[in-house]
C-alpha cells in the first residue's frame, strides 16, 4: 500500500541526519575537553616537572637550579611575560637551562595557560 | 613614475648582495684554531675559581665534593664499598684465559695493569678514539669471544678492576698533533656543549652551569673530573654502570634518543672530558647516590 | 483521504534534502581520516624522524608518538593515528631545528 511505502524512507533519513548532527556535536565537545588543573601539570614529572628546578609552595623535594616561584603576581605583573618564560626562556636568556615548554612542544598552549594560572596563586 | 616591477627587482638585487656579503664574512668562525691546552687551563680555572674551598684532587668525587652531607655519606660507604664485588669479579675475569688460551692482559700494555689513566687515546692507525670499553670488546673479538654489553655487568667488572689497579695515578690523556685527533677532540667538545633532547639540555647546562645545585634531591657533579671515578656503583641503579651507561641514561633523561653505546660521538665526548680532567687522580671504581 | 507524506510537500522535500546534507557532511567529517590519510601522515613523520636520526638528534617523545600512531592504525582508529603521526612530525621537525641551530649555537656556552 502507498502509505507505509513512502513514509519509512523519509523518516529513516531524518533520523540519520539527527545522528549525523550528534556525531558532529560530539566531535566538537571532545576538542574542548578541559585540561587538568595547573598545579597537577606543574608537579607532574611527565609534564611541567617544575619542582625539579624550582621550590614551589605545595611541592616536595624541590631542586634549586632555578629561583623559588613565589610572589609571582608581584614579580610578573604582565601575564604575557610569565607565559613567555615558560614558552621559550631562551629568547630572553640564551644561556638558560629552562626547557622551552612551548617551542619544543612539551606542553600545549592550553596547558601553559593553566600552569600560569596556578603560578599566580603562589 | 617608476613601474612597481622594477622597484621589486632592485630590492631583490640589494638583498641578494647583502646576503652574499654576510656569507663571505662568516668563515672567521670556522677558521678558529683548536687549542686543547688553552681550553684545559680555562676549564680548570673556571672550576677552581667557582669552588675555591674544594681541593683540586677532590673534584673527582663528583657530588660529594660539592655537598657536605653527601661527603659524609660517601665516606661512610667507603668501609664496605658497594663496588667491591665488581672489582673481585673483574680480577677473576682477568685471570681466566679465553677459549684460545690468551688473556685480557695480552691485549694491553703492562698486561693491562695500572693503565686506566691512558684511556681514551687517539688511535692514529684507525683514525678514531679508542676507549677502555671499546678496547676490551675488541680484545674479546680478536680472541674469538663474543663482545659484552657496554653498559653494565661484565664490562663494568672489567673496567672496575682496571680502574682499581690505577687508583691515584694522574690522568694522562694525549692529543697527538694530528688533525683527526684535534677534530675528534672538537667534536667531543661540541657534543658536550650542544643542547639536545626535547628538554633542551646540554651536558654543560648541568655540569658547568649548575654543579653543586640540585635537581629534585640529586646534587649535580662538576664537569672537572666527571669521568675520573667511573665505572660507578650507583644506588639509583642498584648496581654498577659504565661510562656508556651514564651517557645513554643522561640522553634519555633529557628526552633524547640515546646513541648506540660507544658511538663515535660518545667516544669523542669521553675523549674531551677525560682530557679536561688531566692531572686528576684515577678514582674508579666509584660510588654515587 | 490520502495522508500527506514528507516527500509529497515542498517543505517536506526541503527538510529531507537538508537532513541528507547534514548527515553526509557529518559522516564526511568523521571519516576524514582514512587509511590513506594515515599512510601519508606517517610517511611525512617517518621522513622527518629519519632526517633527525641522520643529525643524531632524535627525541624520545617523537618515537613515542610514532609508536602510538602505528598502534592506533593497527587498531583501525585512523583519526587518532593521523593526529599522532602529525604530532610526531611536528616533534621531529622541532628536533631537526634544534640540531641545526646548535651546529653553531653550541659555542656560546664554551668556557673561555
Amino acid at each position: 500500500m502507498q502509505r507505509g511505502h513512502m513514509r519509512a524512507p523519509a523518516r529513516a533519513l531524518f533520523v540519520a541526519a539527527l545522528c549525523g548532527l550528534m556525531l558532529l556535536a560530539s566531535g566538537m565537545a571532545f576538542a574542548q575537553a578541559p585540561s587538568p588543573p595547573g598545579q597537577a601539570l606543574a608537579f607532574d614529572r611527565a609534564k611541567g616537572n617544575c619542582l625539579t628546578c624550582h621550590d614551589i609552595k605545595g611541592g616536595d623535594s624541590p631542586g634549586n637550579v632555578g629561583p623559588p616561584l613565589a610572589d609571582m603576581k608581584q614579580r610578573f605583573p604582565d601575564r604575557e611575560q610569565l607565559k613567555a618564560v615558560i614558552v621559550d626562556e631562551t629568547r630572553r636568556n640564551p644561556s638558560t637551562v629552562m626547557p622551552p615548554f612551548g617551542r619544543n612542544l612539551i606542553l600545549t598552549n592550553q596547558e601553559i595557560e593553566a600552569v600560569v594560572d596556578f603560578l599566580y596563586t603562589r | 613614475m617608476k613601474r612597481p616591477g622594477s622597484t621589486v627587482r632592485t630590492a631583490s638585487l640589494i638583498s641578494v648582495l647583502a646576503m652574499l656579503i654576510a656569507a663571505a664574512a662568516r668563515p672567521a668562525i670556522a677558521a678558529e684554531t683548536i687549542d686543547p691546552a688553552a681550553d684545559f687551563r680555562a676549564f680548570r680555572d673556571y672550576f677552581t675559581k667557582k669552588f675555591p674551598d674544594v681541593p683540586l684532587n677532590d673534584f673527582v668525587n663528583g657530588p660529594a665534593s660539592m655537598d657536605a652531607d653527601l661527603r659524609r655519606q660517601w665516606q661512610s660507604i667507603d668501609d664496605f664499598p658497594p663496588y667491591d664485588f665488581a672489582v673481585e669479579r673483574g680480577k677473576q675475569m682477568f685471570a681466566t684465559p679465553f677459549a684460545n688460551g690468551k688473556t685480557y692482559g695480552d691485549c694491553f700494555a703492562d698486561k693491562g695493569i695500572g693503565i686506566r689513566q691512558n684511556y681514551p687515546y687517539f688511535d692514529q692507525t684507525g683514525g678514531e678514539v679508542v676507549t677502555l670499553e671499546l678496547a676490551l670488546n675488541r680484545c674479546r673479538e680478536a680472541n674469538g669471544e663474543r663482545p659484552y654489553s657496554y653498559v653494565k655487568d661484565e664490562m663494568a667488572s672489567l673496567t672496575a678492576y682496571m680502574a682499581f689497579t690505577s687508583r691515584g695515578k694522574p690522568f694522562d690523556i694525549k692529543i697527538p698533533n694530528d688533525p683527526r685527533a684535534l677534530a675528534a677532540y672538537q667534536k667531543g667538545e661540541q657534543y658536550f656543549y650542544a643542547r639536545r633532547g626535547q628538554l633542551n639540555f646540554s651536558c654543560a647546562g648541568c655540569h658547568v652551569q649548575n654543579p653543586g645545585n640540585h635537581i629534585r634531591t640529586e646534587v649535580l657533579a662538576p664537569a672537572l673530573g666527571l669521568l675520573a671515578a667511573m665505572p660507578i656503583y650507583r644506588s639509583e641503579w642498584n648496581g654498577m654502570g659504565t661510562i656508556s651507561r651514564r651517557f645513554v641514561t643522561c640522553n634519555s633523561q633529557v628526552r633524547g634518543v640515546p646513541l648506540a653505546p660507544q658511538d663515535e660521538l660518545y667516544r669523542d665526548v669521553e675523549y674531551y672530558l677525560s682530557y679536561m680532567g688531566n692531572g686528576l687522580p684515577v678514582a674508579g671504581p666509584g660510588a654515587r647516590p | 483521504m490520502r495522508p500527506m507524506t514528507m516527500a509529497a510537500s515542498w517543505r517536506g522535500r526541503g527538510l529531507l534534502v537538508l537532513a541528507v546534507l547534514l548527515f553526509v557532511a557529518a559522516s564526511a567529517a568523521r571519516a576524514a581520516s582514512s587509511e590513506a590519510d594515515f599512510k601519508a601522515a606517517m610517511a611525512a613523520a617517518d621522513a622527518a624522524e629519519s632526517e633527525a636520526g641522520a643529525l643524531k638528534n632524535q627525541w624520545t617523545t617523537t618515537e613515542d608518538a610514532l609508536a602510538a600512531a602505528r598502534k592506533a592504525a593497527a587498531a583501525g582508529d585512523f583519526e587518532t593515528a593521523v593526529a599522532d603521526a602529525r604530532q610526531a612530525e611536528a616533534l621531529a621537525k622541532a628536533s631537526i631545528a634544534q640540531a641545526k641551530d646548535q651546529e653553531t649555537a653550541w659555542r656560546a656556552g664554551v668556557i673561555r
